[in-house]
């Protein structure tokens, strides 16, 4: 497939370059300190390693629509999301994903899927209900710039040692509660201690920095919206829109909700899901302004 | 909920919070200076009625106790199922004050007769605004919320919601999670 990258802004590139480049760095050391102490052959760990990877890699879609609770829906069950969608993957030479709903009320919406023929876009029934046609526009194209700028794909590679350092976090606890016996014939400090503490420091440093990839990618997706569309404005009205206060308030009955979840013992919506889709994301104020800049570099009116 | 019971995944229903419910024959003062908002003279308590075994004994049960409490407060009280499966027992009465103290009663009343956990919320009317206002009292949550529907399908007026909700919070235990201001849609007040 033809690569395209919507807009182009050098200090994002070089920033982006940078974030990785230290990620990278970080990983080799934290390889070398684990291969020297912990003394685990080399072929199994990458068995293991690259496998879990693409594991991950290859049910990313599944388990993001699977764990928000995403519902695919066909041409028949919403035909005018399905046309908006169409409309905006012939603008953005895409395949057409797959289209999913999400039955909250609080307007949001994602992108999953390893490469743009894998990929899925869903809407929250919220977001499809309260915002305008042209907001709802921008949003999907935000989505859809992540399917093309393959943001599932970098941030895989990216946090697939973070999650490995997470895993031997665990296991180096494991061991060193239950098996710690190997390391008492000498005074030196245990083996498990070093593992915990160097996978503890690498899974901190490399959260840090994919956070900081992922904000970098959220500004490029909003930069390729603001391309696909031809009308950055929309998207910052339903970017304030659906952080505003307002847009928490539910529309649903009381008595439908609690005959859904037995009496609010289980809480009547997704709200951690959302806020950690939120967490690496750019404030909304940086976001509102890089795409004023956009706009004015392309004369449309800003108010 | 206990270690215990998650452990032995016995979960319990909450027993209701009633009695912050009487904060709002306080807030009353300000909802009508400042806002223009006065009671419509009606107010609601919504539960769900226990299934099958129970209910004939249930039934008496309650009959006796809203005849007694309409007796008392001078309070008239009607009865009501709605299409959720929730029933209703209407408190017609100009003053809010009786008003509360009604729902009160009928809550503790539920609540000696085993409705406790079933209790979902009591619903206050008031009018001077745009639309009707709506309070809303959670039993589950202890808090009050607004809900200003427009009267157009299920659409709510949030603005007005969150301008209520700053006016009245020093008096009122507001809900502070604003995802849990469900509505109460075509209720029978």
């Amino acid at each position: 497939m033809k690569r395209r990258s919507y807009g182009r802004d050098a200090g994002l590139s070089l920033r982006m370059l940078l974030t990785t480049s230290l990620l990278g760095l970080l990983y080799v050391v934290f390889a070398v300190v684990l291969f020297q102490v912990l003394n685990v052959g080399l072929i199994p760990m990458l068995v293991i390693v690259v496998g879990l990877a693409f594991f991950q890699y290859y049910t990313s879609d599944k388990l993001a629509l699977r764990a928000s609770g995403a519902k695919i829906v066909e041409r028949d069950e919403a035909p005018e999301l399905h046309d908006m969608i169409e409309r905006l993957c012939a603008m953005a030479d895409l395949p057409k994903p797959r289209v999913a709903i999400i039955d909250t009320d609080m307007p949001n919406a994602f992108a999953t899927g390893r490469s743009p023929k894998h990929a899925a876009v869903a809407v929250t029934r919220g977001l499809w209900q309260r915002l305008e046609p042209q907001e709802i526009e921008g949003v999907l194209a935000h989505e859809l710039s992540h399917v093309a700028n393959r943001d599932v794909l970098v941030m895989t590679i990216a946090s697939f040692f973070a999650t490995l350092a997470g895993l031997l976090t665990r296991f180096g606890l494991y061991s060193g509660m239950f098996g710690g016996g190997r390391s008492r014939d000498n005074n030196s400090v245990p083996v498990w201690l070093i593992v915990l503490l160097v996978s503890v420091v690498t899974y901190f440093l490399s959260q840090i920095l994919i956070l900081a990839i992922s904000r970098y990618r959220e500004f490029a997706a909003d930069r390729g919206s603001a391309l696909i569309t031809g009308a950055p404005e929309h998207l910052m009205s339903a970017l304030q829109k659906i952080s505003s206060d307002m847009f928490r308030i539910p529309q649903r009955d009381l008595r439908e909700v609690e005959g859904m979840n037995a009496f609010f013992i289980i809480p009547a919506n997704v709200k951690g899901s959302i806020s950690s889709l939120f967490m690496t994301h750019p404030p909304l104020e940086k976001r509102l302004a890089a795409l004023a800049e956009i706009a004015r570099e392309m004369g449309r009116p800003v108010q | 909920m206990g270690l215990r019971d998650v452990l032995f995944g016995k979960k319990k229903l909450a027993g209701p919070a009633q009695e912050r419910l009487f904060a709002l024959t306080t807030a009353a003062v300000t909802l009508d200076t400042e806002l223009g908002l006065r009671t419509a003279g009606s107010a609601g308590i919504c539960f769900k009625p226990l299934s099958a075994g129970d209910f004939v004994r249930a039934e008496n049960d309650l009959q006796q106790l809203l005849d007694g409490i309409a007796a008392d407060s001078g309070s008239k009280l009607e009865r009501r199922e709605d299409k959720f499966g929730y029933t209703w027992i209407v408190v017609r009465d100009a003053q809010l004050e009786d008003q509360v103290a009604t729902i009160h009663a009928v809550a503790q009343g539920l609540e000696e007769q085993g409705f406790g956990p079933q209790l979902l919320a009591a619903v206050f009317k008031f009018e001077g605004g745009k639309h009707p206002v709506y309070w809303i009292y959670g039993y589950k949550r202890g808090a009050f919320w607004p809900f200003v529907p427009t009267g157009q399908d299920q659409e709510r007026d949030n603005a007005e919601e969150l301008e209520l909700k700053a006016k009245l919070e020093p008096e009122l235990p507001v809900e502070q999670d604003l995802s849990r201001w469900f509505g109460v849609f075509d209720s029978p007040l």
